[in-house]
């Protein structure tokens, strides 16, 4: 049995084109899986136009948990 | 030009400052940043984020319109149609004025024509502003609003063979008889950076044409400041801000620019609080000033295009050999024009690299989040950068997302031992892939799981690997409509 995720966090134009259907069998944290896809769909704008230092990147890799320590190391003001 | 007052330039972000129009009399938008670029026959097209447009246009507050994907300073156009989507910005928006940035983000080599990944600067010459004068003119008949062009951020030294930055921006505006928008923050990066004094900038520019201001933060790198849109305005330059705005006779709005990503080193108190500052600067505007609209609209009487049509010599083959020149710098190649071999030495190409490797990283980060962080807690740091690396050598920036991120994903796709030894990779990858392919060409996919997706990507929510999590397996079907 399929049951469709409710896609109404995701934004406005890409909600209107992508669904996702999952099994209904397998019980789905639906809220963070809304969230997932908003978090992929809803920045696919034009990114670079700027002229000044984007720092998403560098806020991700320092926010990954370092292996050595299994310390999650935040970067103040990171969004992750 | 119409006085506006103070403002922001709108992120969603700082939508719980908007409702008061005390605080915030202007609201500006950069539409491209809401735009998706999708492939069409054998090109592509822009479909605009009308939705929100729609709902920014419910802000009492008049608008501007402050483009960032069309710059007005080189001679390779967005092979793009652009111009349905900014007709429907302004339609929707109702701005008041219209701005591009003097500056050019493509090359063309052959047919080919490639976006250069970043704003670069222009080459400051007679037929640089006959190719700017030209371009304002045409934005003008786009959206047929008044047009004013930005002053530029320029990380390259000063040139011996290149007009100075204030002649520069003065020629354009003349020839373009358009507006300035003043962006100091870009002014005073420039200055610090080895160019033109800012007061020499201004001392060169028709202070009349000045519509508009931008404020801004930045951070340091190599030496270098950066135009980052990253911090609250720094003191030095709400000073020299002080000095300036009672010298622009029909300053129409000063607006406070801070990119979404940096908003939380100042937060949304901060955002206030530089607002306030900026109405300050706003009561300091000349007494007499104009209170009309200026003459000068691009659309009026198309002087800039009758001029540019009139020069003869306007030497087109120096702009190319510049723009290409430039992007072949930036990425290591050879400069195959000879006045312009110089270029690689200068120490801003550097800078240029590195910003336009964050640009197109960041961009991965946004539509591959959950790739980027499984390849981070699998590889490190180091190797990741390195995997980037390897696919950002053989491919071309986009500066649109989704692209840059779908190429990505091919690229990894092909890497096989790296997707059999990385725990979950294949899936999450195949996930993020199918979810691009389905907005960029309504494609849809089934995908197998072997766990519980939503464990795995609350691990990585976390910044952990995904690890111990019990078999589950489902199916998940991705449909486009």
């Amino acid at each position: 049995m399929i049951s469709e995720l409710n896609p109404q966090p995701l934004p406005p134009r890409s909600m209107e084109r992508v669904r996702i259907y999952v099994d209904a069998d397998v019980s789905y944290d639906l809220k963070r899986m809304n969230k997932v896809v908003a978090n992929v769909l809803g920045k696919l704008g034009c990114g670079g136009c700027h002229s000044g230092r984007i720092l998403e990147f560098l806020d991700m890799r320092e926010f990954i948990v370092n292996p050595k320590t299994l310390d999650v190391e935040g970067r103040m003001g990171a969004q992750f | 030009m119409r006085p506006l007052g103070v403002g922001l330039v709108f992120w969603p972000e700082l939508a719980p400052l908007l409702d008061d129009t005390d605080l915030v009399g202007v609201i500006e938008i950069e539409p491209q940043g809401f735009w998706e670029k999708l492939p069409c026959g054998n090109g592509a097209c822009y479909r605009p984020n009308d939705g929100l447009l729609r709902n920014i246009a419910r802000y009492p507050q008049p608008k501007l319109l402050h483009g960032v994907g069309q710059p007005v300073g080189g001679i390779t156009r967005d092979p793009v149609d652009a111009a349905p989507s900014l007709r429907s910005a302004v339609g929707l928006l109702r701005p008041v004025w219209v701005s591009e940035h003097l500056s050019f983000n493509r090359t063309c080599r052959g047919a080919a024509i490639t976006d250069a990944g970043f704003l670069l600067p222009p080459r400051q010459c007679p037929a640089g502003v006959f190719a700017a004068a030209d371009n304002i003119a045409r934005y003008g008949r786009v959206t047929g609003c008044p047009v004013a062009f930005e002053t530029g951020v320029n990380y390259l030294q000063p040139r011996v063979d290149e007009l100075d930055d204030g002649a520069w921006f003065a020629h354009v505006a003349e020839q373009a008889d358009c507006g300035i928008l003043l962006d100091l923050h870009n002014l005073w990066c420039n200055q610090r950076n080895g160019r033109e004094r800012v007061p020499d900038v201004l001392a060169r520019i028709p202070l009349e044409r000045v519509w508009e201001v931008h404020l801004a933060g930045g951070m340091a790198l190599d030496g270098y400041w950066l135009d980052a849109h990253s911090d609250a305005v720094p003191p030095e330059l709400m000073e020299l801000a002080a000095e300036v705005v009672p010298t622009l006779p029909n300053l129409g709005a000063i607006m406070f620019e801070i990119l979404p990503q940096h908003l939380p080193r100042i937060g949304i108190d901060g955002v206030q609080r530089q607002l306030e500052q900026l109405a300050k600067l706003w009561a300091l505007r000349a007494p007499n000033q104009a209170t009309t609209t200026s003459t000068v609209h691009p659309h009026s009487a198309h002087p800039a295009t009758a001029g540019a049509r009139a020069k003869p010599d306007c030497d087109l083959r120096e702009l190319a050999e510049w723009e290409n020149g430039l992007a072949a710098a930036i990425r290591g190649d050879v400069v195959a024009s000879c006045r312009f071999a110089d270029l690689a030495l200068d120490p801003g190409i550097a800078v240029y690299r590195q910003l336009i490797g964050d640009a197109r990283r960041s961009n991965l980060t946004r539509a591959l989040r959950y790739t980027m962080l499984l390849l981070l807690a699998h590889l490190g740091v180091d190797e990741t950068e390195a995997l980037l690396e390897r696919h950002f050598t053989t491919t071309v920036p986009d500066a649109y997302a989704a692209l840059e991120a779908e190429g990505f994903a091919r690229f990894l796709r092909d890497q096989s031992a790296l997707l059999a030894g990385a725990p979950h990779l294949a899936e999450v990858l195949a996930f993020e892939h199918a979810l691009l392919r389905a907005t960029l060409y309504a494609e849809p996919a089934e995908l197998a799981w072997s766990n519980d997706p939503t464990k795995i990507f609350a691990a990585l929510d976390a910044g952990r690997l995904p690890r111990g999590l019990p078999v589950a397996r489902t199916t998940m079907r991705i449909a486009a409509h």
